[in-house]
Parts: structure tokens; sequence; C-alpha cells
């Protein structure tokens, strides 16, 4: 009997572990995909909030698509309660499916400060599709936009919002902006650099409550100072879905804890994105790492290994990137770590700033912030990742960056780095462009 | 699959691979819109250019959220302008650091040989840059090792 494989979740680690097996098996297996909502990219929903793509641009795989891929769907329906010993999972309708491997790839959801007011209408979340259309609806030329929390989700907006003619004000508990991005120095340039460009940055502030005040929102802060607006965003975390798990003896830490396979404590049950706690591929360390680019590394990986392959992974990499008023800013594996070694410099003139991490003679993390017309930055960005993710020691280039942190370039060639990335690969063997498999053979 | 093969040695630093590639990608000469980028070695007395190599794994496609970038019969990765957000993920996801973001169409852009004529091999007076069938390599780091030995053991910028 051919194996039957069960994914919840259609997001990033859903669809790339699907794509996967077909490319592995053809459609030689049966596949069962799970999913809340019909496919699409959370990463595009800032472009479709300021009107660059149409909503259809947004949708991932569609109905035709997963038909081709031969993936029978649950479209709308949630995971209820999962039975491993039965291998069994009961939607939310009460349907029970059974498996022989399953994914666990439920993502992660926006979570609210905890005011009051904040469940009230016009004070939104940005995560979902649905989300965003609220949003959209609400935003107008000459709208006040509150937003509150000054992180990654926020700051991919920050563009967007702007450029629908909305005066933006950002409220942040913290003491500074961007606190799991970049380091208090990178910060200084983004908040000085946002305030040039007519961002109103409030830091350090407390949020007591949210109400109603002529026809507006109406933000109570402790030390006094109200703010109106006619729109509040509230992008204040996400939280991995993980409730309808209690029970199912699956061993969960932050995330569900997973091997270098991505299995959990349950062999034939993976986990994948968002709700799995995984190696970090620089400290070793089991880490969640909710970001695109690990839902897909951690989704093409349990994809190969539930088609039979044995794939090891190497380890998620933290990193982001986000632009706002043309300043790139972005990070990479453990360049928080206060123990760390750490070069930085800073060329207010250019609005530029590197901060480089080590570990002995290997680069272990960067924070890099740059104009983004500036090809002098967007050149080293992409290298300084590959330098932290092939870890290769780096010798006397270590001094020449404490001289020059700017000079990246050479660095990265006269270590080898190239010779290094050359044969890796996710999966052991060539990626396949995004096309295939538009039909199975089999 | 052809391959651009890089001879550094034979590099006279005379940027006309930067001209062309910027003239077949925008359609106007801006070597700060070439994807092949000529970097100077030894206080600017050799120089070398490098590109993406078209690696195995496809770093910025497999990073692409909404499958963008794709790969064209020449073997090269490409991205589709149509399907390209902007979103900048295929830019940290690369680890070569050889595909940009175009800050005034809003998109990502690469090497993609050109459809399999890659201007910049042709532009190269010194064949410096070879468009052959051989498997790609790391073409620049004896090189860049042999160039860079003084100015590491100098200090010097």
């Amino acid at each position: 009997m051919a194996a039957r494989h069960l994914v919840i979740g259609a997001g990033t680690a859903g669809l790339n572990c699907i794509r996967t097996i077909r490319e592995e098996d053809g459609g030689a297996s049966e596949i069962v995909l799970v999913a809340a909502e019909r496919p699409y990219s959370r990463m595009v929903l800032p472009y479709y909030l300021d009107r660059s793509i149409a909503e259809s641009h947004v949708f991932t795989a569609t109905a035709a698509t997963l038909a081709a891929w031969k993936v029978k769907t649950h479209i709308g329906r949630k995971a209820a309660s999962l039975n491993p010993q039965a291998n069994a999972l009961t939607l939310d309708d009460g349907t029970t499916l059974e498996y022989d491997d399953c994914l666990i790839a439920t993502g992660s959801r926006a979570v609210k400060a905890p005011v009051p007011g904040a469940d009230s209408p016009g004070v939104h979340s940005f995560w979902t599709l649905e989300q965003a259309r609220a949003v959209i609806a609400g935003i107008a030329p000459g709208s006040h936009v509150v937003m509150v929390g000054a992180g990654f989700i926020a700051f991919t907006i920050l563009n967007s919002i702007l450029s629908l003619g909305a005066r933006l004000t950002i409220v942040e508990i913290a003491p500074r902006i961007l606190p799991r991005m970049v380091d208090d120095k990178g910060a200084a340039l983004v908040d000085a650099w946002l305030k040039k460009h007519g961002v109103k940055i409030l830091t350090g502030v407390t949020l007591v409550k949210i109400d109603d005040a002529r026809g507006k929102k109406r933000l109570r802060l402790k030390k006094g100072g109200d703010l109106l607006a006619d729109l509040v965003v509230m992008a204040t975390g996400i939280k991995p879905n993980l409730e309808w798990l209690q029970g199912s003896g699956i061993r969960i830490n932050h995330g569900i804890l997973v091997d270098d396979h991505l299995r959990s404590s349950v062999p034939n049950l993976y986990a994948a994105g968002d709700v799995a706690e995984g190696k970090d591929g620089v400290t070793g360390a089991p880490v969640v790492h909710a970001i695109e680019p690990t839902a897909m590394e951690h989704g093409r990986v349990v994809g190969a290994n539930m088609a039979g392959r044995d794939v090891a992974y190497r380890g998620s990499l933290n990193m982001n990137i986000v632009e706002v008023c043309g300043l790139d800013v972005a990070s990479f594996g453990a360049w928080d770590r206060p123990e760390a070694e750490a070069f930085t410099a800073l060329r207010s003139d250019r609005s530029a700033y590197r901060k480089l991490c080590w570990t002995g003679d290997r680069l272990t993390g960067a924070v890099i912030i740059g104009r983004a017309a500036d090809v002098w930055t967007t050149n080293d960005v992409g290298m300084l990742k590959g330098l932290v993710q092939t870890g290769g020691r780096l010798g006397a280039w270590k001094e020449h960056l404490r001289r020059n942190p700017f000079d990246v370039k050479p660095a990265f060639i006269a270590s080898r780095t190239t010779a290094r990335l050359l044969p890796d690969t996710t999966l052991g063997r060539p990626s396949r462009a995004p096309e295939f498999p538009t039909t199975v053979t089999r | 699959m052809k391959v651009l093969k890089i001879v550094p040695e034979k590099c006279t630093g005379c940027l006309r691979c930067e001209l062309a590639c910027s003239y077949m990608q925008t359609g106007a000469f801006q070597p700060a819109k070439s994807v092949i980028r000529v970097s100077p070695y030894e206080g600017h007395t050799s120089y070398a250019p490098y590109t993406c190599t078209q690696c195995a794994e496809g770093w910025c496609m497999t990073a692409c959220p909404v499958g963008a970038i794709t790969i064209t019969p020449a073997g090269a990765k490409d991205v589709v302008d149509d399907r390209c957000v902007g979103c900048k993920l295929c830019t940290i996801a690369c680890p070569y650091g050889t595909i940009f973001y175009d800050h005034d169409t809003r998109k990502a852009f690469k090497c993609d040989l050109c459809g399999g004529a890659p201007a910049c091999a042709e532009a190269c007076p010194t064949a410096a840059i070879v468009y052959e069938e051989t498997t790609t390599a790391d073409w620049l780091a004896d090189f860049a090792v042999e160039r860079s030995a003084r100015l590491l053991a100098s200090g010097a910028r």
C-alpha cells in the first residue's frame, strides 16, 4: 500500500514539504492536506497592503496545482486533536484522518498587547490575509495610523502604510526599536533615519488602554500624552499554534522539539516552521526560528524524509531583512550574544552600520545597515550570510575586518567561502525550479 | 552545462564586462546595475570579476515565497519580474552575494547568463571571462589568496 502522508498547514513549511515529496516520488504516495485557509504567502501581504500587487498574487498553491500534485485537501478545516498511538488526526468538524506519517506545520498567530480595548473595532493585527484586508479597508490618505510594537513585523508594513499617504506613529514599550533584530547602535541609526523621514517614534512608552473618542481610537499612555488614531495596528508578537496538541504526548518546549531530521518525540510525526524547535546551525542549540527561510528549509527536509530519503538538516540560520524608507536593515546568526567579541563600525554620513560578531576567527553573527540604493550595502548582505552560514575560519582576515569592517568581499573570496558553499545543498541534490512538478507522472 | 568561467589572472580591470552586463540587464550603461562586478586587488594593480555561479542549491530560488525565481533553458536561475514583489528575501538567502535588489524597479535581479549568450564574456577583450561547458568552481580563491598576501601582512588598506 502506498504511504499515506498527512500535512497539517499550507503555509511555507507545508507546501514545501508537499512539493518535495512530489519531486521525489512523482505522485506514488497519498498526500492529504489540512489547511485552515486557502494557501497564500504571508511574506507578500505588505505588497498587497500598498496595492503594488493584486490580491490574486498572494495565493501560492491553487486548487488546480494541488489537484495536479494529487493532494487531497481539507481546506477551511482546523486540526482539533491528535492521537499518535492510533496515527489519527481529528478535525474541527469531527472528521478523522489516518496517516503513516504526518507533518505538523500549523504556524503561529499574532497576539495583541493585553490592554483594555485591544480587541475593539479599529485595532488590528497584520498577520493573516483576512487581517490584511481589514487594514487595507481602514487606511485612507491622510489617516493617522498608530502602530503598537516596533519589531520586524511592524517594520515590514511601515513603507506600505506611508506609501498609502497615511501619517505613522510607532509606540514601543522597550527603550528602543527593533529589539530582536539589531543592537542598540543599529537601532539608534534606524530611529534617526525614520524620524528624518517623518515617522513619529515613541519608545519606552507603556500603553494603558485604548478607547474611542471623537470617532477615533484614543491610546492612553502611562506617562500621559494620549494619541488619537484613525487605525491602530498591533504588532506585538506572535505565538505558535500548539494548544491543540495538549494531551498528545509530543514533547514541546517553546516549540515541538525535533531532531536533525525534523522528527518529534514520536518518530512518524514531523514538525516544521514556526511550531518547530530545532537545531540552530550556528550555535547548535535547539531554537524556534519563526522566519520564512527556516519554514522553507524545514518543509523541504521533511518532504524528502517522508518520501523515504535520509536527509539530515544542517540547522537553521536566524536572519531577517527589512527596508524602511530606503534604508536596508539586516541581521544574521548570533549577532546579540553579549559575551561574543564584536567589531562595529558606524559611518553616519552614509547611514551605514556594521557589526561583526566572532567565535574565535569564525564569523558567527552580523548586523548590516545601509541605504538600499547604495551598492556598497547591497554587495555585502549576501556575503555576510555566506560567511556566517559556512562558519569557516578566517585567520588573518579577521584582523583585516577589525580594521576595515566594510571590506567584506576580499575576506569572503580569499577565505575560499565559494568552494565551501558550492557542494552544499539542503537535500543532497540540485534544487528544482518552482514550476516542478506541475503535474505528477504516476 | 555551460558556465561562466573566470580566469582572474587575465583580467585587466577594463570594466567592459560591467558595461556590457548593465546594458543587457537594463538597457543603459550603468555599472552600478551590473550583476558581474570587478574588484581590485593589490592596491589596484590587479582585478577580478565576480558573479553568480548558478549554484546547485539555488538559495535565491528556494527562498522566494512566490516562486518568482526559476531555471531558464540555459540553466540560469532567473527572476520572473511579474512574480517578484521585491521582498528582498533572496538577497539574504544567497550566501554568495550575487542577487541584488533594484531600487528603481523594486525587483530583485541577477545573472541570467543573457539567455545563453553572456554579454560579459563577449565583451571581455582578454578572455578573463569565458562561457564554456565545464563544472563551476571557486575561480577566484587562489588568485585572491596570492594577491592579498601583502595586504594582510602589512595591515595596510
